[in-house]
């Protein structure tokens, strides 16, 4: 391949469609670390959600063979998970990042367990008939070109992923709820002197972090791909915290931070067409965060010395 | 003590209608045992401006987290507007129209204005999305209407102290609260701000608000309030006619206290005389506020310098400015002669300078490191407890163990975990490790505060031991008695001046100098101010 047709795979519909396809997962991973945060619970378990839940999501469609109840059984796993955290630390008094910490190993090994359970492996579901959730072609969007072949034919939850981002934005910005659960998070003394329910919002909040988290799991085994493997989550739960860390409390930048991390992971999978070590380009998308917390911290430290 | 009887107003009982709030024998006994509020009955008038005064832990903010359900009374009743209430936390007062302006604002600095107002009560539309035009509009028009003057679409971060405090009244407005407690609300607000604040509450009272006003000026009350209850150890000690009672007699009632120790025959005369600590011209100002304004003083060997004062009066950032704790400010600062300002804390501590800090918890020992480790930490560094790069454990125990019994600390051994002693105990060993270090000068903060009295009469005399040794000691109290039995001289302190200056311990007077305290005298600078810097 040549210099032009290498640069030209960055411009064409197939790449954004890649970085639609890999931006998902993150965007979920930063989304269920931005809602724990909101209200100032915090949840560092991102990672081990989304693993139970890409196993369960597997393990429960092949149960029911029902993609929709496998769907089901993998948010009720997240969700059980996120209260979990909530239940330790707010009844009783465990450090949430503790908790976190515990369910992230647990996670690991666990799965692991259930997997070798069921499969007699250790390494992947792929003897297990699993479902997975359908594609979706919008109509009409699908015939114009370039930008149907983008936005169309992604998996169902792509686009309820996208329909839940806009739900939060409304929530956060133009509902008295999202207002209420910032300012938990923000100030809690204040919250609770103009009588708002301080405990409630922490725990929708703790709700909302583990279904996305769990969205995001069920998204990596009925979508992105069909099996279970072993720790596939592969950091996205941590890049979503880091994006979550510097876009702070900014829904916008949330969102702006964690799709130019996806364009990292999009590019990976351009150059995995080239002869190059794959182990050195499956790297792009950690060392794009590194980079990008370093330009944050140090744009920060700044304008902090500015002020 | 006995005062004129027409002042005091009996607890007479008047026709319901009267009164919007009665408190009737609230008593609040802590879970640990201490007791905040004893016996108190207050009746408040509708549309008054009613103080209460005391000192700081005489019991006033307990009893207004009372009335605003933040805290529940362990006995007692409370009555508002006729009918006995009992909230069970903020959220059913506010309802019932009682709102509080916390003394630390409750805001939120990226929150508008608008926003911080309606949070908790937000106008909908659609009954699930906040409708912020309404929003605006009627805080704005709230606003207005009381005059406040502030642009509700401003970011909280971008107002002044002042405008804060205007936005959290507007939030008790908004909420149709009747009643209206201010907690201490002039502490953090420029004499021109104040003003503005009076007028208002004024302006409140016209509109039939009823006013509870915490505050310890004494000034500010008279002008203000209609009616004034003074509070003292958790006990009512009556409420007056802020018209009918003289200055004199707030000033009085507030910090009469019985007198308890005399150390004067331990006192001996200390023959050298020189300056030990010199402090001068030390300023400081935090967000505008001046808190401390050219403070100069000096402390002589041998000699005890009491600085008295309410709390909050600038004596704890004074002492912060001469120790290091903060570093902003200006002045300057010398022990025996050596200028120490821009020296760091270690240095500082090298030249000679100890301290005995306020917080013992906080700032005066690690609660989970042992009693030795705490003991030792200002000399562990000392030639016969070390050799090379280690610490010779049998020589530190020694010393430790001496120590715990020179000052009789009760502990089972030194290894103890020091949070697990009591406060008169763990304060001995911040005593002990400071007397260690042989200083020249010892700057002691509230050395006794909350303290028994076994173990305050010790530490007491320990002070004195170390005086008559030489040692120019700092004691900062709001104690008068603890400054009175105590000290060769005495500074009073109030609004960040030297208010008085005291040389004569034999006529040293507690009433006298409460009024000092209390900002009810002031020494003009040709009387004595002067003469008690320049010595």
């Amino acid at each position: 391949m040549s210099w032009a047709d290498f640069v030209n795979s960055f411009f064409s519909a197939n790449f954004l469609y890649v970085v639609i396809r890999v931006s998902v997962p993150l965007l979920l991973a930063s989304l269920s670390a931005y809602m724990a945060s909101l209200t100032g619970v915090g949840n560092i378990a991102v990672e081990g959600i989304m693993l139970m839940s890409c196993l369960m999501a597997v393990l429960g469609s092949y149960w029911t063979q029902s993609a929709a109840l496998g769907l089901l059984i993998a948010l009720a796993t997240g969700i059980g998970m996120a209260l979990m955290i909530y239940m330790f630390s707010m009844s009783l008094g465990a450090q949430p990042l503790l908790v976190g910490i515990a369910l992230n190993t647990f996670a690991s090994s666990f799965t692991v367990f259930l997997l070798y359970q069921f499969t007699n492996s250790k390494g992947s579901s792929g003897t297990l008939p699993s479902k997975v959730l359908p594609t979706v072609d919008i109509p009409l969007i699908k015939d114009i070109p370039f930008l149907g072949e983008i936005v169309s034919g992604h998996y169902l939850l792509t686009y309820v992923t996208v329909i839940l981002l806009i739900l939060f934005y409304i929530m956060l910005y133009k509902t008295p709820m999202g207002m209420q659960m910032k300012a938990c998070g923000l100030n809690e003394q204040a919250a609770r002197s103009v009588g708002i329910n301080v405990t409630k919002m922490k725990l929708l909040s703790m709700l909302f972090s583990g279904l996305t988290a769990a969205i995001g799991g069920a998204y990596m085994t009925m979508g992105y791909a069909s099996i279970f493997s072993k720790d596939m989550v592969a950091g996205r739960g941590w890049i979503g915290i880091a994006a979550q860390g510097i876009a702070g409390i900014n829904y916008v930048a949330l969102l702006v931070v964690t799709m130019i991390f996806s364009v990292f992971q999009a590019i990976t999978n351009v150059f995995l067409l080239y002869d190059l070590p794959s182990e050195l380009i499956n790297t792009i998308p950690y060392v794009g965060v590194l980079l990008g917390v370093i330009f944050y911290s140090v744009a920060a430290t700044k304008k902090h010395r500015q002020v | 003590m006995h005062f004129p009887p027409e002042y005091k107003q009996r607890k007479e009982r008047r026709l319901l209608g009267d009164y919007i709030l009665e408190l009737n024998q609230i008593d609040k006994v802590y879970g640990n045992g201490v007791v905040a509020n004893r016996d108190i009955n207050i009746s408040f008038r509708k549309g008054e401006i009613h103080s209460i005064v005391g000192e700081n832990g005489a019991g006033k903010s307990t009893l207004m987290k009372i009335i605003f359900g933040i805290e529940q009374p362990s006995s007692g009743t409370m009555k508002y507007k006729g009918r006995e209430v009992r909230f069970s936390g903020s959220q059913e007062a506010i309802n019932a129209g009682i709102g509080m302006v916390h003394q630390h604002f409750m805001l939120i600095p990226s929150y508008t204005v608008a926003d911080s107002i309606i949070l908790g009560n937000e106008p909908r539309k659609m009954k699930i999305f906040t409708d912020y035009k309404t929003a605006v509009k009627r805080t704005q028009e709230l606003s207005d209407q009381y005059q406040f003057d502030i642009d509700v679409t401003k970011k909280i971060s971008e107002l002044s102290v002042g405008e804060k405090q205007k936005v959290e009244i507007l939030k008790t407005l908004y909420r149709n609260a009747e009643i209206i407690i201010l907690d201490e609300p002039t502490s953090v607000l420029t004499p021109q701000e104040t003003e503005l604040l009076f007028q208002q509450l004024t302006h409140f009272k016209e509109t039939g608000h009823t006013i509870l006003f915490i505050s310890h000026k004494l000034n500010e009350v008279k002008r203000i309030s209609d009616r004034v209850t003074i509070m003292r150890n958790g006990v009512d000690k009556g409420t007056y006619d802020a018209d009918k009672i003289s200055l004199d007699e707030m000033a009085r009632l507030i910090v009469g206290r019985e007198v308890v120790e005399d150390y004067s025959h331990l006192r001996k005369e200390v023959s050298e005389k020189k300056n030990i600590l010199e402090v001068k011209d030390i300023s400081l100002e935090q967000n505008g506020v001046q808190i401390l304004d050219k403070v100069s003083f000096a402390v002589k060997s041998g000699e005890i310098l009491g600085i008295a004062g309410v709390q909050g009066n600038g004596q704890s950032e004074l002492v912060r400015c001469i120790t290091g704790l903060i570093d902003y400010g200006t002045g300057t600062t010398a022990v025996d002669g050596k200028d120490i300002t821009y020296l760091n804390i270690y240095d500082k501590r090298k030249s000679g300078l100890a301290y005995i800090p306020e917080d013992r918890m906080e700032d005066g020992t690690a609660g989970a490191a042992s009693i030795t480790d705490n003991m030792i930490s200002t000399f562990y560094e000392r030639e016969d407890l070390n050799k090379g790069p280690f610490l010779l454990l049998n020589n530190v125990q020694n010393e430790v163990e001496m120590l715990i019994d020179k000052f009789s600390v009760k502990t089972k051994n030194a290894k103890q975990r020091i949070d697990s002693l009591s406060g008169g105990n763990i304060q001995k060993v911040v005593v002990a490790r400071e007397y260690r270090t042989e200083p020249k000068c010892l700057i002691a903060e509230q050395p006794v505060h909350g303290i028994d009295i076994g173990s305050a009469e010790f530490i007491h005399t320990q002070l004195i031991e170390l005086r008559n040794q030489g040692a120019g000691i700092l004691l900062v109290s709001a104690d008068i008695n603890e400054v009175i039995n105590l000290c060769d001289r005495i500074l009073v302190m109030y609004e960040g001046k030297i208010a008085g200056c005291f040389d004569d311990p034999s006529k040293f007077d507690e009433k006298e100098l409460g009024l000092y305290m209390l900002g009810v005298k002031k020494q003009e600078e040709e009387q004595g101010g002067v003469h008690c810097e320049q010595v």
